[in-house]
Protein backbone atom coordinates (compact mmCIF):
# COMPACT_ATOMS: atom_id res chain seq x y z
CA UNK A 1 0.00 0.00 0.00
CA UNK A 2 1.48 3.20 -0.63
CA UNK A 3 2.44 5.48 2.30
CA UNK A 4 2.42 9.33 0.69
CA UNK A 5 -0.77 11.23 -0.95
CA UNK A 6 0.61 11.44 -3.96
CA UNK A 7 1.60 7.37 -3.50
CA UNK A 8 -1.91 7.03 -2.95
CA UNK A 9 -3.07 9.43 -6.02
CA UNK A 10 -1.24 7.21 -8.63
CA UNK A 11 -2.31 4.37 -6.57
CA UNK A 12 -5.89 5.06 -6.94
CA UNK A 13 -5.78 6.66 -10.61
CA UNK A 14 -4.08 3.12 -11.41
CA UNK A 15 -6.63 1.57 -9.98
CA UNK A 16 -10.23 3.20 -10.80
CA UNK A 17 -8.56 5.18 -14.10
CA UNK A 18 -11.19 3.61 -16.33
CA UNK A 19 -14.28 4.38 -13.67
CA UNK A 20 -13.27 7.79 -13.56
CA UNK A 21 -12.61 8.12 -17.40
CA UNK A 22 -16.35 6.54 -17.95
CA UNK A 23 -17.50 9.27 -15.34
CA UNK A 24 -16.17 12.07 -16.78
CA UNK A 25 -17.70 10.95 -20.06
CA UNK A 26 -21.04 10.82 -18.43
CA UNK A 27 -20.73 14.16 -17.05
CA UNK A 28 -20.00 15.80 -20.49
CA UNK A 29 -22.61 13.54 -21.78
CA UNK A 30 -25.82 14.66 -19.66
CA UNK A 31 -24.09 18.38 -18.73
CA UNK A 32 -23.92 18.85 -22.81
CA UNK A 33 -26.95 17.46 -24.07
CA UNK A 34 -28.98 18.54 -20.90
CA UNK A 35 -27.62 22.69 -22.12
CA UNK A 36 -28.43 21.74 -25.84
CA UNK A 37 -31.84 20.45 -24.76
CA UNK A 38 -32.79 22.93 -22.15
CA UNK A 39 -31.62 25.89 -24.42
CA UNK A 40 -33.90 24.54 -27.15
CA UNK A 41 -36.98 24.42 -24.49
CA UNK A 42 -35.85 28.13 -23.53
CA UNK A 43 -35.61 29.09 -27.07
CA UNK A 44 -39.00 28.17 -27.77
CA UNK A 45 -40.59 29.15 -24.97
CA UNK A 46 -38.91 32.82 -25.54
CA UNK A 47 -40.55 33.00 -28.67
CA UNK A 48 -43.56 32.19 -27.67
CA UNK A 49 -43.52 34.87 -24.42
CA UNK A 50 -42.81 37.23 -27.06
CA UNK A 51 -45.75 37.26 -29.03
CA UNK A 52 -48.47 39.57 -28.13
CA UNK A 53 -51.67 39.26 -27.50
CA UNK A 54 -53.23 41.38 -30.24
CA UNK A 55 -56.71 43.06 -29.35
CA UNK A 56 -58.27 41.86 -33.05
CA UNK A 57 -57.50 37.93 -32.67
CA UNK A 58 -60.39 35.57 -32.94
CA UNK A 59 -61.59 34.05 -29.01
CA UNK A 60 -60.09 30.98 -28.95
CA UNK A 61 -56.73 31.90 -30.15
CA UNK A 62 -56.52 34.40 -27.42
CA UNK A 63 -57.43 32.14 -25.00
CA UNK A 64 -55.26 29.60 -25.90
CA UNK A 65 -52.29 32.19 -26.22
CA UNK A 66 -53.19 33.24 -23.05
CA UNK A 67 -53.26 30.15 -21.39
CA UNK A 68 -49.62 29.44 -22.81
CA UNK A 69 -48.33 32.26 -21.03
CA UNK A 70 -49.50 31.51 -18.28
CA UNK A 71 -48.36 27.99 -18.34
CA UNK A 72 -44.73 28.81 -18.72
CA UNK A 73 -44.88 31.25 -16.38
CA UNK A 74 -45.45 28.23 -13.87
CA UNK A 75 -43.00 26.18 -15.29
CA UNK A 76 -40.97 28.70 -15.08
CA UNK A 77 -41.50 29.34 -11.38
CA UNK A 78 -41.62 25.90 -10.54
CA UNK A 79 -38.15 24.69 -11.86
CA UNK A 80 -36.85 27.72 -10.82
CA UNK A 81 -38.05 27.87 -7.52
CA UNK A 82 -36.80 24.55 -6.48
CA UNK A 83 -33.41 22.46 -6.17
CA UNK A 84 -32.82 20.16 -8.94
CA UNK A 85 -31.64 17.63 -6.46
CA UNK A 86 -35.47 17.65 -5.47
CA UNK A 87 -36.85 17.88 -8.51
CA UNK A 88 -34.61 14.75 -9.38
CA UNK A 89 -35.84 13.07 -6.38
CA UNK A 90 -39.67 14.13 -7.03
CA UNK A 91 -39.46 13.04 -11.34
CA UNK A 92 -37.49 9.80 -11.09
CA UNK A 93 -39.61 8.18 -8.35
CA UNK A 94 -42.64 9.96 -8.53
CA UNK A 95 -42.83 8.67 -12.30
CA UNK A 96 -41.63 5.11 -11.01
CA UNK A 97 -44.21 5.23 -8.48
CA UNK A 98 -47.17 6.75 -9.81
CA UNK A 99 -46.85 6.64 -13.24
CA UNK A 100 -45.07 3.04 -13.16
CA UNK A 101 -42.23 4.31 -15.79
CA UNK A 102 -39.00 2.57 -15.05
CA UNK A 103 -36.82 5.52 -16.28
CA UNK A 104 -33.47 4.77 -17.76
CA UNK A 105 -31.37 6.96 -15.03
CA UNK A 106 -28.98 8.12 -18.11
CA UNK A 107 -32.37 9.03 -19.94
CA UNK A 108 -34.01 10.39 -16.36
CA UNK A 109 -31.03 12.56 -15.59
CA UNK A 110 -31.02 14.34 -19.32
CA UNK A 111 -34.71 14.85 -18.68
CA UNK A 112 -33.95 16.83 -15.50
CA UNK A 113 -31.50 18.75 -16.56
CA UNK A 114 -32.95 19.59 -20.05
CA UNK A 115 -36.29 20.77 -17.82
CA UNK A 116 -34.40 22.86 -15.12
CA UNK A 117 -32.22 24.35 -17.89
CA UNK A 118 -34.84 25.35 -19.95
CA UNK A 119 -36.29 27.50 -17.21
CA UNK A 120 -32.87 29.90 -16.89
CA UNK A 121 -32.31 29.64 -20.54
CA UNK A 122 -35.79 31.12 -21.25
CA UNK A 123 -35.34 34.11 -19.04
CA UNK A 124 -31.68 34.24 -20.25
CA UNK A 125 -33.25 34.02 -24.43
CA UNK A 126 -36.28 36.37 -23.40
CA UNK A 127 -33.41 38.78 -21.98
CA UNK A 128 -31.25 38.53 -25.18
CA UNK A 129 -34.19 39.22 -27.70
CA UNK A 130 -35.30 42.24 -25.36
CA UNK A 131 -31.77 43.25 -25.78
CA UNK A 132 -32.45 43.79 -29.48
CA UNK A 133 -32.75 47.31 -30.36
CA UNK A 134 -36.80 47.46 -31.57
CA UNK A 135 -35.44 49.39 -35.00
CA UNK A 136 -34.23 45.83 -35.84
CA UNK A 137 -37.57 44.84 -35.79
CA UNK A 138 -38.89 47.58 -37.43
CA UNK A 139 -36.60 47.60 -39.99
CA UNK A 140 -37.44 43.93 -40.90
CA UNK A 141 -40.93 44.42 -40.77
CA UNK A 142 -40.27 47.47 -43.07
CA UNK A 143 -39.30 45.41 -45.93
CA UNK A 144 -41.96 42.82 -45.22
CA UNK A 145 -40.75 40.03 -43.02
CA UNK A 146 -43.02 37.82 -41.09
CA UNK A 147 -42.48 37.58 -37.27
CA UNK A 148 -41.06 33.92 -37.74
CA UNK A 149 -38.50 35.70 -40.48
CA UNK A 150 -37.95 38.50 -38.76
CA UNK A 151 -36.90 36.10 -35.53
CA UNK A 152 -34.84 33.49 -37.48
CA UNK A 153 -32.80 35.99 -39.76
CA UNK A 154 -32.11 38.98 -37.83
CA UNK A 155 -33.64 39.01 -33.50
CA UNK A 156 -32.26 35.83 -33.00
CA UNK A 157 -28.32 35.46 -34.00
CA UNK A 158 -27.84 38.92 -32.58
CA UNK A 159 -29.84 37.70 -29.75
CA UNK A 160 -27.92 34.52 -29.43
CA UNK A 161 -24.93 36.25 -29.86
CA UNK A 162 -25.42 38.87 -26.96
CA UNK A 163 -26.11 35.78 -24.23
CA UNK A 164 -23.53 33.40 -25.70
CA UNK A 165 -21.40 34.36 -22.14
CA UNK A 166 -24.60 33.34 -20.14
CA UNK A 167 -25.04 29.93 -22.10
CA UNK A 168 -21.75 29.38 -21.66
CA UNK A 169 -22.27 30.39 -17.63
CA UNK A 170 -25.29 27.50 -17.65
CA UNK A 171 -22.95 25.08 -19.46
CA UNK A 172 -20.02 25.38 -16.59
CA UNK A 173 -23.23 25.31 -13.53
CA UNK A 174 -24.46 21.94 -15.11
CA UNK A 175 -21.63 20.22 -15.32
CA UNK A 176 -20.76 21.19 -11.54
CA UNK A 177 -24.26 20.77 -10.65
CA UNK A 178 -24.93 17.62 -12.48
CA UNK A 179 -23.21 15.75 -9.55
CA UNK A 180 -26.20 16.01 -7.78
CA UNK A 181 -27.70 13.64 -9.73
CA UNK A 182 -25.84 11.11 -7.96
CA UNK A 183 -28.94 11.04 -5.68
CA UNK A 184 -31.03 8.92 -8.34
CA UNK A 185 -27.57 6.98 -8.67
CA UNK A 186 -26.39 8.15 -12.22
CA UNK A 187 -23.02 7.23 -13.03
CA UNK A 188 -21.60 10.43 -13.47
CA UNK A 189 -17.89 11.56 -11.98
CA UNK A 190 -19.07 12.34 -8.57
CA UNK A 191 -21.03 8.89 -8.18
CA UNK A 192 -17.73 7.13 -9.48
CA UNK A 193 -16.05 9.02 -7.41
CA UNK A 194 -18.00 7.55 -4.37
CA UNK A 195 -17.96 4.47 -4.62
CA UNK A 196 -14.37 4.25 -5.80
CA UNK A 197 -13.19 6.35 -2.48
CA UNK A 198 -15.41 4.28 0.11
CA UNK A 199 -12.57 1.04 -0.99
CA UNK A 200 -10.12 2.23 0.58
CA UNK A 201 -11.07 4.52 2.95
CA UNK A 202 -9.73 7.61 0.94
CA UNK A 203 -11.84 10.25 0.05
CA UNK A 204 -9.44 13.22 0.11
CA UNK A 205 -7.62 11.49 -1.95
CA UNK A 206 -10.27 10.72 -4.51
CA UNK A 207 -11.99 13.74 -4.69
CA UNK A 208 -8.90 15.79 -5.16
CA UNK A 209 -8.37 14.07 -8.47
CA UNK A 210 -12.23 14.31 -9.03
CA UNK A 211 -11.84 18.35 -8.51
CA UNK A 212 -8.70 18.39 -10.96
CA UNK A 213 -10.77 16.54 -13.54
CA UNK A 214 -14.12 19.07 -12.87
CA UNK A 215 -11.65 22.13 -12.96
CA UNK A 216 -10.20 20.68 -16.41
CA UNK A 217 -13.38 20.26 -17.70
CA UNK A 218 -14.73 23.45 -16.67
CA UNK A 219 -11.58 25.46 -18.04
CA UNK A 220 -11.68 24.05 -21.33
CA UNK A 221 -15.47 24.46 -21.64
CA UNK A 222 -14.76 28.19 -21.66
CA UNK A 223 -11.88 28.34 -23.73
CA UNK A 224 -14.32 26.73 -26.13
CA UNK A 225 -16.81 29.26 -25.72
CA UNK A 226 -14.58 32.31 -25.41
CA UNK A 227 -13.16 31.09 -29.55
CA UNK A 228 -16.91 30.15 -30.43
CA UNK A 229 -17.62 33.85 -29.57
CA UNK A 230 -15.02 35.17 -31.50
CA UNK A 231 -15.58 33.49 -34.31
CA UNK A 232 -19.28 34.71 -34.37
CA UNK A 233 -18.03 37.89 -34.54
CA UNK A 234 -16.13 37.49 -37.83
CA UNK A 235 -13.19 39.36 -38.69
CA UNK A 236 -12.67 43.13 -37.40
CA UNK A 237 -11.18 44.18 -40.59
CA UNK A 238 -12.71 44.43 -44.01
CA UNK A 239 -11.85 44.34 -47.47
CA UNK A 240 -12.47 47.37 -49.45
CA UNK A 241 -13.41 46.20 -53.19
CA UNK A 242 -11.33 48.19 -56.34
CA UNK A 243 -9.57 51.49 -56.04
CA UNK A 244 -9.15 54.67 -57.61
CA UNK A 245 -5.81 53.43 -59.34
CA UNK A 246 -6.20 49.76 -59.34
CA UNK A 247 -9.56 47.98 -59.81
CA UNK A 248 -7.76 44.76 -58.25
CA UNK A 249 -5.70 46.05 -55.53
CA UNK A 250 -7.37 45.40 -52.50
CA UNK A 251 -7.18 47.67 -49.44
CA UNK A 252 -7.54 45.87 -46.26
CA UNK A 253 -8.94 48.02 -42.96
CA UNK A 254 -7.69 46.99 -39.84
CA UNK A 255 -9.56 48.34 -36.71
CA UNK A 256 -7.12 47.91 -34.31
CA UNK A 257 -4.47 49.77 -36.53
CA UNK A 258 -7.01 52.10 -37.40
CA UNK A 259 -7.30 53.19 -33.32
CA UNK A 260 -3.64 52.83 -33.40
CA UNK A 261 -3.45 55.92 -35.64
CA UNK A 262 -5.88 57.91 -33.87
CA UNK A 263 -4.18 57.30 -30.72
CA UNK A 264 -0.85 58.51 -32.05
CA UNK A 265 -2.77 61.23 -34.05
CA UNK A 266 -4.50 62.48 -30.25
CA UNK A 267 -1.27 61.88 -28.81
CA UNK A 268 0.40 65.09 -30.81
CA UNK B 1 -53.83 64.09 -63.31
CA UNK B 2 -51.16 62.16 -62.00
CA UNK B 3 -51.84 58.56 -60.77
CA UNK B 4 -52.06 58.51 -56.59
CA UNK B 5 -49.68 56.19 -54.82
CA UNK B 6 -50.51 56.48 -51.40
CA UNK B 7 -53.34 58.97 -50.10
CA UNK B 8 -54.32 59.28 -46.79
CA UNK B 9 -57.75 60.16 -45.62
CA UNK B 10 -58.74 61.13 -42.41
CA UNK B 11 -56.11 60.26 -40.31
CA UNK B 12 -56.12 59.64 -36.48
CA UNK B 13 -53.76 57.90 -34.18
CA UNK B 14 -53.69 58.61 -30.21
CA UNK B 15 -50.88 57.29 -27.55
CA UNK B 16 -52.98 56.88 -24.50
CA UNK B 17 -54.71 59.93 -23.73
CA UNK B 18 -52.42 62.07 -26.25
CA UNK B 19 -53.84 62.32 -30.10
CA UNK B 20 -50.80 62.71 -32.02
CA UNK B 21 -52.71 62.63 -35.33
CA UNK B 22 -55.71 64.55 -35.42
CA UNK B 23 -57.17 64.02 -38.77
CA UNK B 24 -54.73 64.24 -41.97
CA UNK B 25 -55.60 64.42 -45.84
CA UNK B 26 -53.04 64.24 -48.38
CA UNK B 27 -52.04 61.93 -51.44
CA UNK B 28 -48.70 61.73 -52.94
CA UNK B 29 -48.94 61.40 -56.96
CA UNK B 30 -46.35 59.17 -58.56
CA UNK B 31 -43.25 60.40 -59.11
CA UNK B 32 -43.76 63.05 -56.82
CA UNK B 33 -41.27 63.91 -53.91
CA UNK B 34 -43.42 65.41 -50.79
CA UNK B 35 -41.48 66.77 -47.97
CA UNK B 36 -42.82 66.74 -44.66
CA UNK B 37 -42.05 69.14 -42.00
CA UNK B 38 -42.62 70.42 -38.70
CA UNK B 39 -41.28 70.87 -35.26
CA UNK B 40 -40.55 67.85 -33.03
CA UNK B 41 -43.88 66.28 -31.73
CA UNK B 42 -45.89 67.67 -34.52
CA UNK B 43 -46.79 63.76 -35.76
CA UNK B 44 -44.45 63.79 -38.64
CA UNK B 45 -42.95 60.54 -38.03
CA UNK B 46 -46.45 59.05 -36.39
CA UNK B 47 -47.66 59.77 -39.48
CA UNK B 48 -45.25 57.82 -42.04
CA UNK B 49 -45.00 55.25 -39.57
CA UNK B 50 -48.63 54.92 -39.91
CA UNK B 51 -48.53 54.75 -43.55
CA UNK B 52 -45.77 52.17 -43.24
CA UNK B 53 -48.06 50.04 -40.57
CA UNK B 54 -45.05 50.16 -38.02
CA UNK B 55 -48.48 51.92 -35.50
CA UNK B 56 -52.04 50.78 -36.41
CA UNK B 57 -54.01 54.14 -36.72
CA UNK B 58 -57.14 54.21 -34.73
CA UNK B 59 -59.38 55.90 -37.54
CA UNK B 60 -59.30 56.69 -41.24
CA UNK B 61 -58.15 55.08 -44.54
CA UNK B 62 -54.49 54.57 -46.17
CA UNK B 63 -54.91 53.82 -49.69
CA UNK B 64 -52.56 52.44 -51.69
CA UNK B 65 -53.12 53.08 -55.28
CA UNK B 66 -56.93 53.52 -54.44
CA UNK B 67 -57.41 50.31 -51.78
CA UNK B 68 -57.06 50.72 -48.13
CA UNK B 69 -54.62 48.78 -46.92
CA UNK B 70 -56.32 48.55 -43.23
CA UNK B 71 -59.39 46.68 -44.74
CA UNK B 72 -58.62 45.51 -48.05
CA UNK B 73 -57.97 41.83 -48.06
CA UNK B 74 -56.63 42.13 -51.68
CA UNK B 75 -53.46 43.48 -50.71
CA UNK B 76 -51.22 41.29 -48.85
CA UNK B 77 -48.63 42.66 -46.14
CA UNK B 78 -45.37 41.76 -47.50
CA UNK B 79 -45.84 42.49 -50.27
CA UNK B 80 -46.89 46.23 -49.41
CA UNK B 81 -44.41 46.11 -47.35
CA UNK B 82 -42.33 45.50 -50.51
CA UNK B 83 -43.91 47.99 -52.24
CA UNK B 84 -43.03 50.78 -49.76
CA UNK B 85 -39.75 51.08 -48.26
CA UNK B 86 -38.60 52.62 -45.52
CA UNK B 87 -35.21 54.45 -44.34
CA UNK B 88 -35.34 55.37 -40.69
CA UNK B 89 -33.36 58.38 -38.90
CA UNK B 90 -31.26 55.64 -36.77
CA UNK B 91 -30.24 53.35 -40.23
CA UNK B 92 -31.21 50.30 -38.81
CA UNK B 93 -29.03 48.61 -40.47
CA UNK B 94 -29.72 44.45 -39.46
CA UNK B 95 -26.27 43.87 -36.81
CA UNK B 96 -25.68 40.77 -37.49
CA UNK B 97 -25.21 41.14 -41.31
CA UNK B 98 -22.80 42.72 -43.89
CA UNK B 99 -23.78 45.38 -46.39
CA UNK B 100 -24.62 43.25 -49.03
CA UNK B 101 -26.19 40.46 -47.25
CA UNK B 102 -28.41 43.61 -45.54
CA UNK B 103 -29.25 44.78 -49.26
CA UNK B 104 -30.06 41.00 -50.01
CA UNK B 105 -32.05 39.24 -47.37
CA UNK B 106 -35.21 40.65 -47.90
CA UNK B 107 -34.96 40.34 -51.42
CA UNK B 108 -34.75 36.24 -50.83
CA UNK B 109 -36.98 35.91 -48.10
CA UNK B 110 -39.75 38.37 -48.96
CA UNK B 111 -39.83 38.87 -52.87
CA UNK B 112 -38.65 34.73 -53.17
CA UNK B 113 -35.31 35.88 -55.53
CA UNK B 114 -32.46 33.54 -56.16
CA UNK B 115 -29.48 34.57 -54.69
CA UNK B 116 -27.36 34.92 -57.69
CA UNK B 117 -30.26 38.06 -58.30
CA UNK B 118 -30.64 39.23 -55.06
CA UNK B 119 -27.28 39.41 -55.13
CA UNK B 120 -26.73 40.88 -58.65
CA UNK B 121 -30.04 43.58 -57.51
CA UNK B 122 -28.07 44.70 -54.54
CA UNK B 123 -24.69 44.91 -55.94
CA UNK B 124 -26.88 47.58 -58.86
CA UNK B 125 -28.00 49.37 -55.83
CA UNK B 126 -25.13 49.96 -53.45
CA UNK B 127 -23.28 51.14 -56.73
CA UNK B 128 -25.76 53.61 -56.81
CA UNK B 129 -25.07 54.74 -53.71
CA UNK B 130 -21.98 54.76 -53.75
CA UNK B 131 -21.09 51.81 -51.19
CA UNK B 132 -19.74 48.89 -53.59
CA UNK B 133 -16.54 49.02 -52.21
CA UNK B 134 -17.80 48.06 -48.85
CA UNK B 135 -20.11 45.10 -49.62
CA UNK B 136 -18.37 42.90 -47.12
CA UNK B 137 -18.19 45.24 -44.28
CA UNK B 138 -20.42 44.57 -41.01
CA UNK B 139 -22.79 47.90 -39.82
CA UNK B 140 -20.48 48.38 -36.75
CA UNK B 141 -17.51 49.25 -38.88
CA UNK B 142 -18.98 51.92 -41.41
CA UNK B 143 -19.89 56.19 -40.50
CA UNK B 144 -23.15 56.99 -40.13
CA UNK B 145 -23.48 58.03 -43.58
CA UNK B 146 -22.04 55.37 -45.09
CA UNK B 147 -24.84 53.18 -42.92
CA UNK B 148 -27.48 55.61 -44.21
CA UNK B 149 -26.83 55.36 -47.72
CA UNK B 150 -26.63 50.75 -47.41
CA UNK B 151 -29.93 51.15 -45.94
CA UNK B 152 -31.16 53.50 -48.66
CA UNK B 153 -29.49 50.99 -51.01
CA UNK B 154 -31.39 47.89 -49.12
CA UNK B 155 -34.87 49.81 -49.21
CA UNK B 156 -34.33 50.10 -53.36
CA UNK B 157 -32.96 46.47 -53.20
CA UNK B 158 -36.67 45.86 -52.73
CA UNK B 159 -37.57 47.63 -56.11
CA UNK B 160 -40.24 49.68 -54.32
CA UNK B 161 -42.89 52.09 -55.62
CA UNK B 162 -42.15 54.54 -52.67
CA UNK B 163 -39.90 55.38 -49.95
CA UNK B 164 -40.49 56.69 -47.06
CA UNK B 165 -37.76 58.64 -45.24
CA UNK B 166 -38.02 59.62 -41.71
CA UNK B 167 -35.16 62.22 -40.75
CA UNK B 168 -32.35 60.40 -43.07
CA UNK B 169 -30.38 62.80 -41.74
CA UNK B 170 -31.22 63.67 -38.24
CA UNK B 171 -28.74 61.33 -36.90
CA UNK B 172 -25.81 62.17 -38.98
CA UNK B 173 -22.80 64.67 -38.24
CA UNK B 174 -23.14 67.71 -40.25
CA UNK B 175 -20.56 66.53 -42.54
CA UNK B 176 -22.23 63.36 -43.49
CA UNK B 177 -25.02 64.63 -44.01
CA UNK B 178 -24.47 66.34 -48.21
CA UNK B 179 -23.29 62.35 -49.37
CA UNK B 180 -27.15 61.07 -47.81
CA UNK B 181 -28.55 64.31 -49.84
CA UNK B 182 -26.90 63.90 -52.99
CA UNK B 183 -27.89 60.33 -53.08
CA UNK B 184 -31.81 60.96 -52.26
CA UNK B 185 -31.41 63.78 -54.55
CA UNK B 186 -30.36 61.90 -57.49
CA UNK B 187 -33.50 59.24 -56.89
CA UNK B 188 -35.70 62.32 -56.80
CA UNK B 189 -34.80 63.34 -60.31
CA UNK B 190 -35.00 59.33 -61.69
CA UNK B 191 -38.61 59.78 -60.88
CA UNK B 192 -38.96 57.79 -57.73
CA UNK B 193 -42.04 58.63 -55.64
CA UNK B 194 -40.39 59.89 -51.92
CA UNK B 195 -42.09 61.19 -48.38
CA UNK B 196 -39.56 62.51 -46.47
CA UNK B 197 -39.68 64.14 -43.48
CA UNK B 198 -36.74 66.56 -43.00
CA UNK B 199 -35.35 69.63 -41.17
CA UNK B 200 -33.03 70.14 -44.02
CA UNK B 201 -35.07 73.22 -45.57
CA UNK B 202 -32.38 73.75 -48.36
CA UNK B 203 -33.48 70.28 -49.55
CA UNK B 204 -37.13 70.89 -49.44
CA UNK B 205 -36.50 73.71 -51.69
CA UNK B 206 -34.50 72.38 -53.76
CA UNK B 207 -35.93 68.77 -54.72
CA UNK B 208 -39.45 68.64 -53.35
CA UNK B 209 -42.42 68.82 -55.27
CA UNK B 210 -44.65 69.09 -52.40
CA UNK B 211 -44.16 70.82 -48.91
CA UNK B 212 -46.12 69.85 -46.09
CA UNK B 213 -45.86 71.63 -43.09
CA UNK B 214 -47.75 69.67 -40.72
CA UNK B 215 -48.24 71.29 -36.84
CA UNK B 216 -50.24 69.54 -33.70
CA UNK B 217 -51.60 66.62 -35.35
CA UNK B 218 -53.06 68.85 -37.98
CA UNK B 219 -51.26 69.42 -41.97
CA UNK B 220 -51.66 73.22 -41.13
CA UNK B 221 -50.55 74.39 -44.76
CA UNK B 222 -49.08 72.73 -47.77
CA UNK B 223 -48.55 73.42 -51.22
CA UNK B 224 -45.42 74.54 -53.46
CA UNK B 225 -41.94 74.48 -52.14
CA UNK B 226 -41.61 78.29 -53.34
CA UNK B 227 -45.01 79.33 -51.95
CA UNK B 228 -44.58 77.26 -48.37
CA UNK B 229 -41.39 77.63 -47.62
CA UNK B 230 -41.67 81.34 -49.68
CA UNK B 231 -44.43 82.80 -48.66
CA UNK B 232 -45.61 81.31 -45.60
CA UNK B 233 -49.35 82.42 -44.38
CA UNK B 234 -49.46 80.93 -41.16
CA UNK B 235 -47.87 82.62 -38.36
CA UNK B 236 -46.68 79.29 -36.76
CA UNK B 237 -45.40 78.16 -40.20
CA UNK B 238 -42.98 81.44 -40.12
CA UNK B 239 -42.05 80.99 -36.82
CA UNK B 240 -40.63 77.85 -37.46
CA UNK B 241 -38.75 78.90 -40.33
CA UNK B 242 -37.26 81.68 -38.65
CA UNK B 243 -36.04 78.92 -36.13
CA UNK B 244 -34.93 76.51 -38.49
CA UNK B 245 -32.98 79.45 -40.04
Amino acid sequence: MPTTFFGWVGFLLEQYGGLFLSGTGMTLLIALSGTAFGFLIGLLVAIVRTLDVPRGMGPIKRALRKAAHALIAVYIQIFRGTPMIVQAMVIYYGSMQYLGIDMDRTVAAILIISINTGAYMAEIIRGGIVSVDRGQFEAAHAIGMTHWQTMTTVVLPQAIRNILPSVGNELIVNIKDSSVLNVISVSELFFQAKSAAGTYYKYFEVFFIIACIYLALTVTVSRVLRYVEKRMDGPDNYVICGSQSDSRAEIVVNREQEEEVDRQWQSR
Amino acid sequence: MAEQVIRVEGLKKSFGDHQVLRGIDFAANKGEVVCIIGSSGSGKSTLLRCINLLETPDEGKILYHGRDILTDERISMPQYHAKVGMVFQQFNLFGNMTALENCMTGQMKVLRRSRAQSMENAMKYLRKVGMEAYVGAKPRQLSGGQKQRVAIARALSMDPEVILFDEPTSALDPEMVGEVLSVMQNLAQEGLTMLVVTHEMGFARAVADHVVFMDQGVIAEEGAPDDVLGAPRHERLRSFLRSML
